[in-house]
């Protein structure tokens, strides 16, 4: 059972940086594994453990300055190795930044197509940084093959998936036949924290770097343009209710909200 | 401008013809087409009189996404739309994310604006965990989703003419249907809100929470991990940007840590007060009042307060 399973560096919105007008500056935020990312790596790897069979990482940078983000992108990768993944591959290319749902399924799927085959490709169901939701959809169609999103289950036997899709209203468990693309939710599993020795050893897996050339990829120009990106202004009175005991600080607080016209 | 429009089920086509008038009001001259699923035409025709120049039904009692993008894809070579439009529902986001796919186009997921000038739009979309506005230029044809439930329906008009499509079969077999429990509470509509997170040691703690409510008048929400991990209070209670956004006169944050995805969703609230042990924790940059504290021995202190103020 190969699995392949697709991790963003995102960038990470408990890090945001702003200048004085409020327009974000991206390239000051730093790039973190995107959390849903590594349910995936949890769940290849325990796919792996269970039926034999190899987990490659695939990762598109998708924000730059390119100079300064492989660094990040790599570690992001790292930390895959570090969970347990075997192998990794990492796309850079100016062309690619920023990235957009549609350019970085096209070239992820050509990522796939130039390492091989897989039986299984594993990705998070929405990044932590653009929340799209759209790129196991995306790359069902351009790898031609089935896709599943949003599961908090995977059971795989035969040739087979087993999926219970986590949807508004319900569960709702599908069968699939493999070779399928599957998102996850957060809650499929814990991820775990790999070790001190996991992390050194991490260093000694491939992880390999592509160009598009490598992997014969024209994006196409302009197809999104960011013409802005900007913070929501938070205004609160930021007041810590302080005193020497609980009793002062309740009494306090109660005061407050009845001051703010809450409790009557 | 030709705008197809996708619902997954018809009852989501006024919303959708809804979100039409508004482009229609910035952007002048849309002229609409219209997809939809449902179990019989005569059910589908209920919904498909919002001026829609044409409605293509497939006749299903369900459906499943691949489906639903293949029979989209083949009207878009007939019709040639700039734009797709789906409602941000997750079948709704898959589906057209298909589309987007198969069709080689940009597509904006639940976006929260839309921009029109001269022929050209520019779509508004919440990142950083809700925290950010991007405004992105897409080029056409391009795809998008709305807000589920965002844009009210129009005044409804004669009913277009309706075509019925095939479904192509799906790659994926249904096994089983589990519908989730509701809990009943309509955290949208409290006037005051007590969220509870991971603070919280074990489920029967958040009778504290409960309590608390009660005496307010409120109803109590939590985090992510509160309902979706460990099950303590049902979906609906649950707050942020994959769950409920809620505008309250007051929220009380209580072991909750301030993630951007969970405090984006209650900005809209009139005063945030939050109950934290570590003095350091992000919720206290979004609060009016903050109270570093344990809330196992802040909350019995604080509720009997309450009982004594609103008591006398
Ligand atoms: C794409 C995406 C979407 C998401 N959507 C949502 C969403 O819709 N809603 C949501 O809530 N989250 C969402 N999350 C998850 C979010 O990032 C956080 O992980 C989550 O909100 C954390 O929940 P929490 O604050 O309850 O737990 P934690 O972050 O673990 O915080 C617990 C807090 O309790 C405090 N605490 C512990 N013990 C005590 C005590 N005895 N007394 C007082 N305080 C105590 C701690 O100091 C800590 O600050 C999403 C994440 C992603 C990536």
């Amino acid at each position: 059972m190969n699995v392949a399973v697709f991790v963003k560096a995102s960038l990470d919105p408990n890090m945001l940086r702003v200048d004085s007008s409020g327009k974000i500056l991206v390239e000051d935020i730093p790039l973190a594994i995107s959390e849903y990312d590594r349910n995936a790596v949890e769940e290849a790897i325990r796919i792996k453990e269970k039926h034999g069979g190899k987990v490659v990482a695939f990762s598109v940078l998708t924000w730059g300055p390119l100079q300064k983000r492989v660094r990040e992108a790599e570690q992001v990768l790292r930390e895959a190795l570090a969970m347990g993944a075997d192998e990794a591959y990492l796309l850079v290319d100016e062309a690619l930044i920023p990235g957009n749902p549609y350019t970085t399924a096209e070239a992820l799927a050509a990522m796939v197509r130039k390492v091989g085959q897989f039986d299984l490709y594993l990705t998070g169901e929405g990044s932590m940084d653009t929340l799209s939701f759209q790129v196991a959809a995306r790359l069902g169609e351009a790898l031609g093959i089935p896709a599943v999103s949003y599961a908090r289950a995977i059971e795989v036997a035969d040739g087979k998936a087993r999926v219970t899709r986590d949807l508004e209203e319900h569960l709702e468990t599908v069968e699939v036949s493999l070779p399928a693309v599957i998102s996850v939710t957060g809650e499929i599993n814990k991820p775990r924290l790999p070790t001190l020795l996991q992390i050194r050893r991490a260093f000694a897996k491939p992880l390999n770097k592509l160009s598009l050339a490598d992997v014969g990829y024209t994006p196409p120009s302009g197809v999104v343009e960011i013409r802005d990106l900007k913070l929501l202004a938070v205004s609160r009175k930021n007041i810590m209710v302080e005193g020497s005991s609980l009793e002062e600080i309740a009494s306090k607080l109660v005061d407050l909200l009845v001051k703010e016209g809450i409790v009557k | 401008m030709k705008v197809l429009l996708v619902a997954e089920k018809p009852g989501l086509l006024p919303e959708l013809a809804g979100f039409l008038k508004d482009l229609g009001s910035k952007l002048g001259g849309v002229e609409a087409i219209a997809f939809t699923a449902a179990p019989s035409l005569d059910e589908a025709k209920k919904f498909t009189t919002y001026g829609f120049a044409k409605s293509y039904v497939a006749v299903a009692e369900q459906a499943f996404p691949d489906q639903l993008a293949k029979a989209v894809v083949e009207i878009i070579d007939k019709e040639g739309p700039d734009l797709v439009v789906g409602v941000a529902t997750k079948m709704g986001n898959e589906v057209v994310a298909r589309i987007a796919g198969a069709k080689g186009m940009p597509m904006f997921t639940e976006i929260v604006d839309v921009e029109a000038g001269d022929g050209a739009v520019l779509f508004h979309r919440a990142v950083l965990g809700g925290r950010a506005i991007s405004v992105l230029k897409p080029a056409l044809p391009a795809a998008a989703t709305i807000p589920a439930r965002k844009y009210e329906a129009p005044q409804p008009g004669e009913p277009g003419e309706v075509v019925e499509v095939k479904l192509p079969p799906s790659a994926l077999s249904l096994v089983k249907v589990e519908k989730k429990e509701k809990g009943g509470i309509n955290i949208e509509e409290a006037e005051i809100v007590v969220g509870v997170g991971r603070g919280f040691r074990k489920k029967e703690d958040l009778a504290m929470a409960e309590e608390l409510a009660n005496l307010l008048g409120g109803a109590v929400g939590c985090s992510r991990p509160i309902a979706a991990d460990y099950h303590w209070l049902p979906e609906d209670a649950w707050i942020g940007i994959s769950g409920k956004k809620i505008r309250p006169k007051l929220y009380i944050a209580i072991g909750i840590s301030g993630a951007p995805q969970h405090m984006s969703a209650v900005m809209d609230a009139k005063v945030i007060v939050a109950v934290n042990k570590d003095k350091n924790a992000p919720v206290f940059q979004y609060t009016d009042y903050g109270v570093v504290a344990d809330l196992y021995q802040f909350l019995p202190v604080f509720i009997q307060k309450l009982k004594e103020k609103l008591g006398g």
